[in-house]
């Protein structure tokens, strides 16, 4: 160690005087100083263990004493016995013991007694060191079989460098699990270097150290260079809809991915079950699948088991979630506007408010439809008052639009559209004033398709597609409706979904060749 | 016991040979012209096969063979039938009503109890709940398969009223195995689910909560095998397993990112002649066999059948429909669809 008996008994003494433990109660050095390493800048990690079954507080308490950083922790008996015993009984995939958990374990068995040395070998009892060596084996090699795995997957993908990155984390988990076979279990992995140091008897210590080790030479059996054994698999809650000709993917019924048209097609060939790369694949396909796994959009599995790749104490488990893609309009008809034919995009609204909006934005096309037909029909027998209410039924169905277009779910209500536009990220004062005057004057074909042109300009041309210009493009807009009721229905949207389809039947089913005339 | 299985290389007749044998019973096998029974395992069952004809006159049997198969019979499981959709109605009514009752003449004339596989779908039309002991309520039929189903349980209420020992046992969609979705053919439910997966058919007339009922062959045959052991002589039972609806379809088939997922259009307004002429096709010569079931909103009831059978029944629509999805994609029937002509053209111009 890097401190002397005295120096530890100065500060364990000084230490104690800060605090009230019980008398009773001992006292261990734990941590790198305790296991041989550290430096002068190294904590001072004592664990304060009182007899008793009782929890005690958690939270370290810290001092600095003689210029040097102290931390000591308190944990009653019963709960380091516990902890002991979780592990000494642990049954099932070794990964899934905590790291902590691990830690506090190993801390614990190899610390340096200065109090009540009694009572912490009879603690230690619970669990055999050479029995935790062996856990701790099994677990980083684990760990290790999982990381070079997924390097394997990563270079059958075309992904060298990524792929570089985690052999290199692998065969260091495959290091700490041959140091732990040779009795050196300390977790961290940033005291590797000095723990080969003191086994650096054995050759494959230096070898290791030139780089030529390999993971079953350090013990870690289960994965040979061979990514015909992968295969793509499906994950735990990840669904496609395809809205008109855009794939939209809602990841745990949360997240919404739009993919550009090329990203689609790669992702339209996925197969669950078949193998992860094909030598019919084309040029590039690699980074998007790279990008699906990284995404969480699926699963790839190694004769059948997953691949769960991580870095105990070094980075959380889980999927990537990428920043979201700021685009605006955020929604069209047809759903997201990815930014690129390769993007995998996500959506900067969570999945539920992402069909609402759209939803929404397909019946603000519907009733601007059917509203411009009653207008048509009452300019025509001059029935002023019902003409008037038309024109408002359409520019509230506009405004609707507008809005859903540019993420605003849930809206405001009709009469309040108008005064909230300032929720729209851009000032629309042109579509505002006619909006004011349609609602406020005589009724206007003239100025209503103004209006709509407006509209459209301001979402992109997307807001009111080609179905306001003929009875195909109507009905590719009903259509799409259709595909948007899919998704609602599977995210539980409060909408009578026979109510909406009928809804939308009857959208359709307005005379398009008057419609035309109207135009 | 001797028992006679008719249609014993079908799905559901090989699986219910393949349990009665295990059982411990002699099982003869009527055949049209296969030489071994496979299980739907794919395991070699082992009975005694006889070929004939249920839509024949003494099955197709000349007189001493059938004199000597009426000696011998106990039991007579009759589950030889035209169950797929499409054929004219005379031929339904050849096998499923005219083989129906020449199979009842045999039961009469050899003493021996009768277990008639039908169909949950003698309903028809009507929704809701339907009992186990409801028969003829002026339904409309769905096609001519249902229909003849119907007859055929008639002609087998009117035997069991002049004294023949019957049970009717109803299964709903048979499909692949409860726990592995393994099936041996893809029929029926399976052809559907591919051309809507493959895209081929976009869109179809039916409502989110229309649902149908799937039942794992296993299941079916194991009720079989079970009213074999204990009979329940006049009883018909629903073997039924898990409502899926049409919202169930829609968000499973979500789940393989290369299959299509359908369009629920308000079948008021659905007009197959909207479609274009490839997939109109598609629709007339097959899918439109199977509209009205994308509007049922049907239960069945099986109180009856729950108080003889000894396996529990499955009952997550969605986990069955995954099931039998993901093993029609292990064997290859469903997965990746051909590229479109966008893709292809994507593709050559890289």
């Amino acid at each position: 160690m890097i401190l002397s008996e005295a120096q530890i008994a100065s500060l364990a003494e000084q230490t104690l005087a800060r605090i009230s433990a019980p008398a009773d109660a001992a006292l261990l050095l734990e941590g790198s100083i305790a296991e041989g390493f550290g430096n002068s800048r190294s904590d001072i990690d004592f664990l304060l263990v009182a007899d008793q079954e009782a929890d005690m507080p958690t939270m370290p308490t810290i001092f600095f004493v003689d210029g040097r950083r102290v931390e000591i922790r308190t944990r009653s008996v019963g709960q380091i016995t516990r902890h002991l015993l979780d592990v000494a009984g642990h049954r099932g995939r070794i990964t899934r013991l905590d790291e902590h958990l691990l830690n506090r374990c190993q801390r614990f068995l190899r610390g340096y007694p200065v109090r009540g040395a009694d009572l912490i070998r009879k603690v230690r009892d619970n669990l055999a060191y050479e029995d935790f060596a062996a856990v701790m084996t099994k677990w980083w090699a684990e760990h290790a079989r999982q990381s070079v795995r997924h390097a394997v997957m990563l270079t059958a993908l075309g992904q060298p460098e990524p792929a570089a990155g985690w052999m290199r984390a692998g065969l260091q988990q495959a290091a700490k699990s041959w140091a732990a076979r040779h009795g050196e279990t300390y977790l961290e992995p940033k005291w590797l270097s000095l723990q080969l140091d003191r086994l650096a008897a054995d050759p494959l210590v230096e070898r290791y150290r030139r780089g030529e080790a390999t993971a079953a030479d350090l013990g870690v059996t289960g994965c040979d260079e061979r990514p015909g054994q992968l295969t793509v698999e499906r994950p735990r809650e990840v669904t496609t809809w395809q809205i008109g000709d855009r794939v939209h993917l809602v990841r745990d019924r949360q997240d919404v991915f739009v993919l550009g048209a090329e990203a689609a097609r790669a992702w339209r060939r996925i197969v669950w079950g078949r193998p992860l790369v094909s030598p019919a694949d084309p040029p590039g396909t690699g980074d998007l699948v790279a990008a699906f796994v990284r995404f969480g959009l699926i699963r790839v599995a190694w004769r059948g088991s997953d691949i769960t790749p991580r870095l105990p104490l070094a980075a959380p488990a889980g999927s990537v979630t990428p920043a979201p893609a700021m685009t605006q309009p955020i929604l069209s008809i047809s759903g997201a506007n990815p930014t690129h034919p390769r993007s995998i995009d996500l959506v900067p609204l969570p999945a539920h408010r992402f069909a609402a909006a759209a939803m929404a934005l397909v019946w603000g096309n519907v009733m601007v439809e059917n509203a411009v037909e009653d207008l048509r029909g009452a300019l025509d027998r001059e029935q002023w008052g019902v003409a008037a209410l038309a024109t408002a039924r359409a520019v509230n169905g506009g405004l609707r639009a507008l809005l859903c277009a540019h993420g605003v779910s849930p809206l405001p209500s009709d009469p309040d559209l108008i005064h909230r536009l300032d929720l729209l990220p851009t000032p629309q004062p042109r579509i505002a004033e006619l909006a004011r005057s349609l609602s406020d004057g005589t009724p206007d074909l003239t100025a209503l398709a103004e209006f709509v042109t407006a509209v459209r300009a301001a979402t992109g041309g997307d807001a009111f597609p080609s179905s306001f210009d003929s009875a195909d493009g109507w009905q590719h807009t009903l259509d799409i409706g259709y595909d948007w009721l899919r998704l609602g229905a599977y995210l539980d949207q409060q909408l009578p979904l026979d109510e909406a389809q009928d809804l939308l039947s009857s959208g359709g089913a307005q005379p398009h060749t008057t419609t035309k005339e109207a135009r | 016991m001797n028992v006679l299985v008719t249609g014993a290389a079908g799905l559901v007749g090989a699986e219910v040979c393949a349990r009665l044998t295990r059982n411990g019973h002699h099982v003869i096998g009527l055949v049209h012209r296969v030489r071994t029974l496979t299980a739907n395992n794919g395991r070699h069952v082992r009975a005694e096969l006889v070929t004939g004809d249920v839509t024949l006159p003494r099955l197709g049997l000349d007189e001493p063979s059938r004199r000597l198969l009426a000696a011998r019979v106990d039991l007579i499981v009759h589950s030889a039938a035209i169950t797929d959709f499409g054929r004219p109605r005379e031929t339904y009514e050849a096998v499923n009503v005219a083989g129906t009752a020449n199979v009842l003449d045999l039961a009469t004339e050899a003493g021996a109890r009768l277990i008639h596989v039908s169909t949950a779908y003698v309903c028809g039309e009507q929704d809701g709940h339907i009992l186990e002991t409801a028969l003829d309520a002026r339904q409309r039929f769905g096609n001519h398969y249902e229909r003849s189903k119907f007859d055929a349980e008639l002609l087998v209420r009117k035997a069991a009223a002049e004294g023949l020992a019957t049970t009717v046992v109803r299964p709903s969609v048979v499909v692949g195995a409860t726990r592995t979705g393994v099936v041996r053919e893809f029929k029926n439910i399976y052809v559907v689910l591919k051309l809507l997966s493959e895209g081929r058919v976009t869109a179809i007339p039916g409502h989110f909560d229309a649902c149908v009922d799937l039942v794992g062959v296993d299941h079916v045959a194991a009720l079989i095998a079970d009213v074999a052991e204990n009979r329940a002589d006049g009883l018909t039972l629903h073997a039924v397993g898990s409502s899926v609806s049409m919202r169930h379809v829609s968000d499973v088939l979500a789940e393989y990112p290369s299959f299509r997922v359908p369009r629920y259009v308000a079948p008021a307004t659905f007009s197959p002649a909207a479609l274009p002429g490839v997939e109109r096709a598609y629709w007339d010569r097959m899918l439109s066999l199977y509209e009205s079931y994308f509007r049922r909103r049907q239960t069945f009831d099986d109180t009856a059948a729950a108080g003889l059978r000894t396996n529990r029944r499955a009952t997550n629509g969605p986990d069955q429909l995954r099931k039998i999805i993901d093993y029609a994609v292990r064997a290859g029937y469903l997965g990746a669809p051909l590229p479109g002509v966008d893709e292809a053209l994507a593709e050559v111009g890289r």
